[in-house]
């Protein structure tokens, strides 16, 4: 096994903690990267959010609507989001655009199939129940179905974080005119042979998708579903 | 009696496994008003069928029901429905639950909250109504259940097998208070039940349906007072009178 890995192309945990003090405090350049890519990260988890539930609902409800997407989805979602950069790369050019509309791909199809799913599993006499009350599609929608279906939701919401991350690194390390991004420096480090500053950037990576899910979804699920015993924590 | 349902030649299959199934077979019934009216059968029976047509649920195959005389097309609020696994919104508390249906229809929240409360002390649940019903027990959901079916003062209550999950001894006990429920909230009552107890005890008119396909084999009236003893004689005797009608169904069914 001796001479496998190249150990010393890895950095001491010390140089990591000065290449991050570094690069967060003396010349900061660690939160322009941070903040450029949260903000291509927002606008195309967003869109995804706010469509992907929105298609969702509206395929769980409609049977020939279904009918009709559901292969196609289903032959869409088989195709990893990196090979769709390069026709991105063509049609929407080297910069922002590219990169968030893979982010949106990524995400889009769990958060779909999710809300989907988690309609149509929603319990029958519920739904009667309120029918019987005359809610009307919309009412029935918006006041019945997404609450009752919002474990499945969040659910979808969740591993879309991790997709659009995915997406996020790939597409602004493939997206040439793209400067600032955490993807882009850990790509760039490549260059000047810099494990540390890689390092860094899979950690901020790693804990910001972490603080994601517990600061936005743990929050949300605490005060719905755990709190309405929908799903209960052990 | 005046009626307020009519079933007029309801004629109902259903497909399976490419094989149709007769599940009513041509049933004629009148469902007086503000009389407590049980359908009691063997299991299979399409007893719940009925009841999920004059919810409008599902739909006749041939024939129509008549509620106040036009024809049930889909469900309304004017039909509240209990469900056996009582159905209540998770997401609401006790008194979202029993206000949702006023909610729905043109109540304002000061408004809906306040016909609520008038159902939640009907049904004995004041001090859970800021409770979410997963902490409830069965008994005290399905009151949740009926007050919010009634709070939007539909003609009619329609309940499929209420209390079939509740254990013998809440059974009891709810049977007693929807009596008292139902008296003071002036209802017609339409009770799917197989327990000829139940039905005896709750009943002013039980109708026994057949096995398989289901058809009405006959309706017997009850005429006793109510607050009704579950060991006297004339309560007995009408037990024994349906127990009668509904063996012969029974045995049939495993012919």
């Amino acid at each position: 096994m001796k001479g496998y890995i190249n150990l010393q192309s890895l950095p001491a945990p010390s140089t990591l903690v000065d290449k991050f003090w570094q690069l967060a405090v003396i010349n900061g350049s660690l939160w322009k990267h941070f903040f450029n890519s949260l903000y291509r990260l927002i606008i195309g988890y967003t869109l995804a959010a706010v469509i992907g539930t929105l298609t969702g609902a509206l395929l769980a409800q409609n049977e020939t609507l279904k009918t009709i997407f559901e292969p196609t989805f289903n032959i869409l979602m088989s195709v990893p989001t990196i090979a769709w950069i390069p026709i991105f790369l063509i049609t929407l050019g080297l910069g922002d655009k590219t990169v968030i509309t893979a982010i949106f791909l990524s995400s889009y199809f769990s958060i779909m199939y999710n809300t989907m799913r988690g309609i149509e599993m929603v319990d029958k006499s519920i739904v009667r129940a309120a029918r019987m009350m005359g809610l009307n599609r919309l009412e029935l929608f918006f006041n019945v179905l997404l609450p009752a279906s919002l474990v499945s939701i969040i659910n979808g919401f969740r591993l879309a974080i991790g997709y659009a991350w995915r997406a996020l690194v790939g597409g602004e390390l493939l997206a040439a005119l793209i400067v600032w991004g955490l993807g882009k420096m850990v790509y760039q480090a490549r260059y000047f042979n810099d494990a540390a500053v890689m390092l860094v950037g899979l950690l901020v990576i790693g804990f910001t998708g972490f603080c994601l899910d517990q600061i936005f979804l743990i929050t949300i699920e605490k005060n719905t579903v755990e709190k309405w015993g929908m799903s209960q924590k052990k | 009696m005046e009626k307020i349902i009519e079933i007029k030649n309801v004629y109902k299959t259903f497909t399976e496994n490419g094989k149709e199934l007769v599940a009513i077979d041509h049933v004629d019934l009148e469902i007086p008003r503000n009389q407590f009216t049980v359908l009691i059968g063997p299991s299979g029976c399409g007893k719940t069928t009925l009841l999920n047509m004059i919810a409008g649920f599902e739909k006749p195959t041939s024939g129509e029901i008549l509620l106040k005389n036009k024809p049930v097309q889909q469900p309304g609020p004017d039909r509240g429905y209990v469900f056996q696994d009582y159905a209540l919104f998770p997401w609401q508390t006790v008194i979202g639950n029993v206000a949702f249906g006023l909610r729905h229809n043109g109540f304002s929240k000061e408004e809906a909250e306040k016909k609520a409360w008038e159902y939640i002390d009907l049904v004995n649940l004041r001090g859970f109504e800021d409770a979410y019903p997963h902490i409830l027990s069965g008994g005290m959901k399905q009151r949740v259940a009926i007050a919010r079916a009634l709070a939007y003062d539909p003609d009619v209550l329609l309940m499929d097998e209420p209390f079939g999950a509740l254990d013998a001894q809440t059974r009891k006990h709810m049977q007693k208070e929807l009596v008292n429920i139902i008296q003071k909230a002036k209802k017609t009552v339409v009770f799917v039940t197989h327990s000829v107890i139940e039905a005896v005890y709750l009943a002013d008119l039980v109708v026994v349906m057949t096995a398989r396909p289901g058809k009405v084999k006959g309706t017997i009236k009850i005429n006793l007072p109510r607050n009704r003893s579950y060991v006297e004689n004339d309560y007995l005797h009408y037990r024994e009178q349906i127990l009668d009608i509904l063996e012969e169904e029974v045995e049939k069914g495993f012919v």
